[in-house]
């Protein structure tokens, strides 16, 4: 190769380098880290993309200089030279690629061994799934649809589901663990930096897939020493909104006063309506019976999707007052 | 059977049945009164068992449509004339001297029964799988428009998951997978110096199972209670309790499976058996190469994806409990088995691409393929390291943890092979002397759009960063990176490439390279956003999403709208030359391979003297170098199993 060839095919990677590098850099491609697991996360990505601009720069500055530089005209009909290969440059590009990959795994297992690390004493936290909502479980027995967490402690999340895999993640703190039924897996945290962050579930689950949210706040040890005394429903208000938040009502439904968006089941806004056209008993009794026996009595254009569990999950005396909550209307 | 005579019966019309003849002859008469008697077997057989048995209720419908789905592609496979010449075989009546009355296309009727030419298969599967990539096309244009805005607007939960799930099922199994097997199909036979297939036979069968395949699933989608939704991986538990439109999507990727297993075995056997003279593996094409492997993978790997639908089919009709946790099932047994498959199909639906690059570029450049027999090789090494990776699809499904490391390591080094087939291509291009045709720009484009697709692939393969981006739109971005950025790429390189050899007819060249331009741009308007949106948190598989990515999914929409309308003017191009395009000469992009040394189209049985291969198929350059030589003395020629 002549000297000058060599010149612009190292120009057409630097440049293309550089524009990898700025696309890289100028667009927040990652959540802002609230955690230590998340922290080590970005570091490998970032150590990953680093390898992989150089990789592509190199690709693109060949690509492009033969585009530049071998193409044919249009009545030229001659073949190019006959090479066949050439044994070290194979060598070296067999021989490169492991090496990087072999430093990503490496980098990469060391990671993954560190964010396992729970510590000697972590805050242990139950993590229920179910269609469609969380349910989170102190060690003090406090139950509750989402999660609060003291800033820099290491929490080891027990995930389970109870019916169909669902997937646990918050962006922010970039740990994320499925939740299969019938099996306990578990998942370590350590929120660092304080604020709130979406839990998403990330694993298709059902019709309120798209809405099984909840969030975490991350709060000062102080906070959350007072915050995890508190009665669930103390802190909640209304005691049928704790019950309509734990069991997944909002992936489904549409209700005011619980803030809650869903499309996939009738709006529990006009309940009264709905449960004149049924004509299946008092609002009450029809609002119960469509919850423990779902089956029993489908409203027109509406899908059966309704799990079929929470005659059983839902405790009677929570039940009540899930009943009466959701009797008392929209205007509360 | 005299030559004279031979050749008189290849090119004689079959004499068209009469009278009642018309409805026992295979064909569509045939169809219209066979496939309801077996429908109707498949409705009698269950009522009248569950009647006898005393089960209530007698209608079941998760099982009728179970048995339905096997009995009625059976009842049209029968009267299409698909087991014909074996219920003579096995019945013990003597079986009609072969009159090849059913192989090669003398009209546009002869693409639409059974037909035993392997380029008229090749041209059926081409076609039928281009209707099933745009059908999946317009369900993703469909599910992209609720996507637009976060909410709901045209469609709910159930008809969205079922889209999502068809569009995914259908352009996998109806398109990337069988339009691989079509180009091959085509080309193989012709490529190795053989007449046709090993088995011409099963080869049609094959083809026609892919139809039934793809209309199993778009009934499927409309099916009363809602159609499958449970994504096209399918998980259980959440799949065993889909609404009855689920059973359609576990049969109809059995069917499609069924088709690929046989497709894939008949290739086996043809690139083992029907080389021609000199043909040795050293010298085989790297499209053939390519396609021997891919096979391999097939037969080995798609019985596992046979065996996962099973199992959730079992659980569903037959109350077994393989996945049902309640039951003492193991859930992530499922995707341990579905991976087995599912990671292998990744490179089913990738090695024959890069086949089809290394002979576009080489051919393009003027150059032979650098590093030839390591080109061949990495294929192997891909092929075999693909069965040691399935279960990074499963870093966070909780797993064993000890799992996951080695998994990573073998999916790192999967790089190692892939690296080397861009580089060597980088290679070949090197000092060429570059002709920007389409099918050239396409093998570019793929070229480059792979590479952003496996370096995000190294990203997956890290597990740290795997866990924070799996099931988010990153793994969108990433699968369609190498599966539109890849595979599809390839299929239009290849079909552009062809196309002349194909028809006899040549595509208009500005008309390429306009698809070829709008589709590069669209396609990266519409995928690469993905990345981020993934990263930043929107998980995939929701109809709706946090306000926060609502512009961004509006620009996303809007991009792949027009890379949608970009198909219009491949389909254009492609209708308007096969019928008024300039008459293609035997050999107009002057490859050395065999396909292009005999006429376009091909004659109907390919080759009249057979070939006697007597150097590399990639010696540009090397002045007087063959890769073949006809009218060399030979014995017999080497005819397919079964047609003498």
């Amino acid at each position: 190769m002549r000297r000058g060839s060599i010149i612009q095919l190292t120009a057409i990677g630097l440049v293309a380098g550089a524009i990898c590098t700025a696309v890289a850099l100028a667009i927040p491609w990652l959540p802002v880290s609230a955690g230590e697991e998340a922290h080590r996360i970005h570091f490998v990505y970032w150590f990953v993309t680093v390898i992989c601009i150089c990789v592509f720069s190199v690709v693109v500055a060949v690509l492009v200089y033969s585009v530049w530089k071998f193409r044919a005209g249009p009545d030229d009909d001659s073949d190019g030279p006959p090479t066949h290969g050439n044994t070290q440059l194979e060598i070296v590009w067999t021989a490169i690629p492991a090496v990087l990959v072999t430093a990503i795994s490496i980098v990469s297992a060391i990671v993954l061994a560190q964010n396992g690390h729970a510590g000697t004493n972590p805050l242990i936290v139950k993590v229920d799934a179910r269609q469609f909502a969380w349910n989170f479980t102190y060690p003090n027995g406090k139950s509750v649809g989402y999660l609060t967490l003291p800033a820099g402690r290491h929490v080891k999340l027990d995930i389970t589901s109870e019916d169909v895999i669902h997937s646990f993640w918050v962006p922010q703190l970039s740990q994320k663990q499925d939740a299969v039924p019938g099996q306990h897996n578990s998942l370590v945290i350590t929120p660092t930096r304080k604020g709130t962050y979406p839990v998403i579930c990330t694993e298709l689950c059902g019709l309120g897939h798209a809405l099984m949210r909840s969030h975490v706040d991350v709060v000062s040890p102080a906070r959350y020493a007072a915050w995890v005394k508190q009665s669930a429903s103390a802190s909640t208000g209304a005691p049928g909104l704790a019950v309509f938040s734990g069991a997944g009502c909002a992936g489904c439904h549409t209700f005011k006063p619980a803030n809650a968006t869903g499309k996939v089941g009738p709006d529990l806004d006009n309940l009264a309506q709905l449960a004149k056209q049924a004509n299946r008993g008092s609002l009450e009794a029809f609002i119960k019976e469509s919850i423990v026996t779902p089956k029993a009595y489908i409203a027109p254009g509406f899908p059966d999707a309704m799990p079929p569990g929470f005659g059983t999950s839902i405790p009677p005396d929570k039940l009540q007052q899930l009943v009466q909550y959701l009797a008392k209307g929209p205007s509360q | 059977m005299t030559d004279a005579a031979h050749a008189h019966d290849l090119h004689a019309a079959p004499s068209p049945p009469t009278g009642w003849h018309r409805l026992t002859a295979p064909g569509w008469l045939r169809v219209l009164w066979v496939t309801p008697i077996f429908f109707g077997i498949g409705l009698g057989l269950p009522v009248l068992l569950r009647w006898a048995a005393g089960w209530d209720p007698i209608w079941k419908g998760s099982v009728l449509v179970t048995v339905e789905l096997v009995t009625t592609p059976i009842g049209f496979l029968v009267g299409i004339g698909g087991f014909d010449y074996w219920a003579y075989y096995a019945s013990g009546r003597p079986t009609r001297e072969e009159d090849h009355s059913g192989h090669g296309a003398r009209s546009w009727r002869d693409y639409f029964r059974i037909n035993t030419d392997h380029k008229v298969i090749g041209v059926q599967y081409l076609v039928t799988t281009i209707f099933f990539f745009c059908v999946g096309g317009l369900l993703a244009m469909l599910f992209r428009a609720e996507l637009a805005q976060p909410g709901d607007q045209f469609f709910n939960p159930q008809t969205y998951n079922v889209l999502v799930s068809n569009h995914a099922a259908l352009m996998i199994f109806l398109f990337v997978i069988p339009a691989f097997a079509g180009l091959g199909n085509y080309v193989i036979p012709l490529m190795i110096g053989a007449s046709d297939m090993a088995f011409p036979r099963l080869n049609a069968l094959s083809f026609w199972l892919l139809p039934l395949a793809g209309m199993i699933l778009i009934v499927g989608m409309v099916t009363p209670g809602g159609g499958p939704s449970a994504g096209w991986t399918c998980y259980a538990p959440l799949c065993s309790h889909q609404p009855l439109g689920q059973v359609f999507f576990n049969m109809g990727v059995q069917w499609a499976g069924a088709s690929s297993i046989m497709t894939a075995l008949n290739f086996l056997v043809t690139i083992i058996t029907m080389r021609a003279p000199g043909m040795t593996f050293w010298r085989l094409p790297l499209l053939v190469w390519a396609n021997f492997t891919t096979s391999l993978l097939v037969v080995i790997a798609t019985p596992f994806i046979a065996g996962s639908q099973f199992f959730v089919m079992f659980d569903r009709v037959l109350h077994m409990n393989f996945f049902e946790p309640a039951g003492g099932g193991y859930v992530l047994g499922y995707q341990h088995i579905f991976w087995f498959y599912s990671h292998p199909a990744v490179y089913i639906m990738m090695l024959p691409g890069f086949g089809i690059i290394s002979e576009v570029i080489a051919v393009m450049s003027r150059k032979p393929v650098f590093g030839y027999r390591l080109m061949a090789l990495s294929l192997m090494a891909i092929l075999v390291l693909g069965f040691s990776v399935w279960a990074h699809h499963m870093f966070v499904a909780g797993m064993a943890g000890w799992l996951r490391v080695p998994m990573m390591v073998t999916s790192m080094v999967i790089a190692v092979p892939t690296g080397i087939k861009i580089f060597s291509w980088l290679a070949t291009m090197w000092n060429g002397r570059l002709r920007f045709s389409t099918p050239m720009l396409f093998a570019l484009g793929f070229l480059s759009m792979f590479v952003i697709g496996g370096l995000s692939g190294i990203y997956l393969a890290s597990v740290p960063i795997d866990i924070h981006a799996s099931d988010t739109y990153f793994i969108v971005a990433h699968i369609h990176y190498v599966l539109f950025g890849g595979s599809v790429f390839t299929i239009f390189a290849g079909i552009y490439y062809w196309f002349p050899k194909m028809t006899g007819r040549m595509y208009n060249e500005k008309l390429g390279q306009l698809h070829f331009w709008l589709t590069f741009i669209g396609f990266n308007l519409t995928f690469f956003p993905m990345h981020y949106i993934g990263l930043q948190g929107m998980p995939r598989r929701v109809a709706d999403y946090a306000h926060r990515f609502a512009d961004i999914n509006l620009f996303i929409s809007i991009a792949s709208f027009g890379l949608g309308a970009s198909t219009l003017v491949f389909l254009y191009n492609m209708a308007y030359s096969w019928a008024h395009g300039p008459a293609a000469e035997g050999n107009p992009w002057r490859a050395l391979t065999l396909e292009w040394q005999v006429s376009s189209p091909p004659p109907i049985f390919n080759f009249d003297e057979v070939p006697q291969v007597v150097g590399h198929p990639y010696e540009y350059g090397v002045p007087g170098a063959q890769h073949a030589i006809f009218g060399a003395p030979h014995p017999t020629p080497v005819q397919p199993v079964g047609t003498d």
